[in-house]
């Protein structure tokens, strides 16, 4: 139970004593509306027209450069939701050899790289992990869909591969 | 007519507030029972954001955990992480960089700084103020672009890590941090001038919704809520965590300016008051920051080993506790989160016999609850 303070009695000059308060501290809160009004600069951006470009830190849509990749798995292992889906063969040992830009050996040949990204938690886990760095967070952040299929990304089609630079201007 | 009138009948209204009702801080619904405008019974139901947390965390591995740690309470996200990586840190027996330290306690402080300005915003909007919510909002933008360009993201960061913290900060950050603070300094004097000391707002919340000390101490009430009864309980201060030892800061309590100890708007002051705290914590970490590793010697597949640890640290809310069971294996056995606002929803059906309608609305604003916490 609230403890329930009770009102004292209105007297005449607590009458008076209220609308003096009430006069005096919404004027104050007034003045300082009133600066607003002139000496401030609008701090939003209106976005259909202006759009914000996010730090490069800033984790968005993931994007894998499949050409880099040496499906090592870490990634799905160490995403906490489990949206990556990795599929790979091991490659012919008379098939000409193969390296990442970053010079890992590319010993197998990923068949399936697929993130459903409506799953996605965007926590950087998987990016992490990557040794190549071929799996990164770009800053893209344009990329709202009408059915959630359109979020299931796969990264060995040359449509989503395209989709390398594209980032918002 | 007096037979007339016993044969009125005369029943309690039964009133649903929330799922959806803007005052209720997300989906917490509130079965009231009033008696004309005096609420008679108030009855918190909870569940509607539950997500089974707990049960989740059975199945990742250390690491994994942290991302689910911030969708508990995700206005206060950093927050939570560190309670759970200072669990497993203990556990381990590994020792965290100085600069880690550093930059943790930097980022929790930054983080509280941004949750109360979400308070007072949101606060001022149960109270039918609006403007002070975008006034709070403009200065939180600053902490969300800066932990962003940090961690990465905006609300959701995992950014602390098992053992230190993920990026960097460079002294650009820093800079623009400290002088980001010796701003907001001042602009809180404002802010509090513009919406604490109007007329309309200390009648609205002074008086209203106090709890006896008893009540408190019988419910386990801890963060801003206890300090605003006048009892100085901070965890920072009392059992400190991290490297808080260190650092010079006040505990503010409650004082009753307004009206009786404990009420609505000593829960505001505290809060406001805290902000200013945080910002002394902020720029003696600025000034103490030591050059150095930001990751401690950790293993890449953690293991923690058999046993058992709890670790509570002081959150925005209060005091959020981690009892954390390890087996041996990668992931952990069980993870059990005593958050604070669970404990404060309680609160709810204890503040609200006798008192109005919009008082109540009031008083669950007061509580500063966040469902996601709640629910886990």
């Amino acid at each position: 139970m609230s403890v329930i303070v009770k009102e004292e009695p209105l007297t005449v000059k607590k009458y008076f004593k209220n609308i003096w308060d009430s006069i005096y501290s919404v004027t104050k809160g007034m003045l300082i509306t009133f600066r607003y009004v002139h000496s401030e600069k609008p701090v939003t951006i209106e976005y259909p027209e202006v759009r914000e470009i996010l730090p490069d830190s800033s984790r968005s849509r993931l994007f894998n450069d499949v050409d880099n990749c040496i499906t090592c798995l870490q990634c799905s292992n160490a995403c906490p939701v489990d949206c990556i889906y990795i599929a790979g063969v091991r490659r012919d040992k008379e098939a000409p050899k193969m390296k990442t830009t970053s010079g890992h050996a590319i010993r197998i040949d990923l068949t399936q790289y697929v993130i459903d990204t409506s799953l996605c938690c965007y926590c950087g886990l998987c990016t992490e992990a990557c040794p190549t760095k071929c799996l990164t967070h770009t800053t893209d952040y344009e990329y709202s869909q009408y059915e959630p299929d359109g979020l299931i990304y796969d990264y060995l089609e040359p449509e989503v591969k395209a989709w390398k630079d594209r980032i918002v201007n | 007519m007096s037979e007339n009138k016993e044969k009125l009948k005369t029943e309690l209204l039964t009133l649903n507030m929330g799922p959806q009702h803007p005052a209720t801080h997300g989906v917490l619904r509130v079965e009231i029972k009033t008696d004309s405008e005096i609420v008679a019974s108030a009855v918190p139901h909870i569940g509607y954001l539950h997500r089974c947390m707990e049960k989740h965390t059975e199945a990742v591995d250390f690491q994994g955990v942290i991302p689910f740690c911030d969708r508990m309470d995700y206005l206060a996200a950093m927050n939570m992480e560190l309670g759970y990586v200072i669990a497993v840190e203990k556990m381990l027996g590994t020792e965290v960089p100085r600069r880690a330290e550093y930059i943790r306690v930097l980022i929790s402080e930054l983080q509280r700084i941004s949750s109360h300005l979400m308070f007072f915003g949101t606060y001022a909007i149960d109270l039918g103020a609006f403007s002070p919510f975008l006034y709070a909002f403009q200065e939180r933008e600053f902490i969300l672009r800066i932990f962003e360009e940090i961690s990465g993201a905006r609300l959701l960061y995992n950014y602390f890590r098992v053992g230190g913290v993920a990026e960097d900060i460079t002294d650009g950050q820093l800079k623009r941090i400290s002088d980001f603070v010796e701003k907001l300094s001042g602009e809180l004097e404002k802010y509090h001038n513009l919406v604490g000391e109007n007329q309309i707002f200390i009648n609205r919340t002074a008086n209203v919704g106090t709890l006896s000390k008893e009540t408190l101490y019988d419910y386990g009430v801890t963060g801003p809520l206890l300090r605003a009864a006048g009892i100085d309980w901070d965890l920072r201060k009392k059992r400190p965590y991290s490297i808080y030892e260190e650092f010079d800061f006040d505990i503010p309590v409650g004082q009753g300016e307004k009206g009786v100890v404990g009420d609505c708007w000593d829960r505001y002051f505290v809060r406001m008051q805290e902000m200013h705290e945080s910002i002394k914590i902020v720029n003696q970490c600025i000034d103490g920051i030591e050059a150095g590793d930001i990751t401690g010697k950790v293993p890449k597949v953690i293991k923690v080993p058999k046993g058992e640890i709890y670790v509570r640290t002081e959150c925005p809310r209060g005091e959020l506790g981690y009892h954390l069971i390890a087996d041996g294996g990668k992931m952990p056995y069980r993870i059990k989160v005593k958050s604070s606002c669970f404990t404060h929803v309680a609160l709810l059906g204890e503040m609200g016999p006798g008192q109005l309608i919009a008082d109540f609305v009031a008083s669950i604003g007061s509580i500063d609850i966040v469902l996601g916490e709640v629910d886990r």
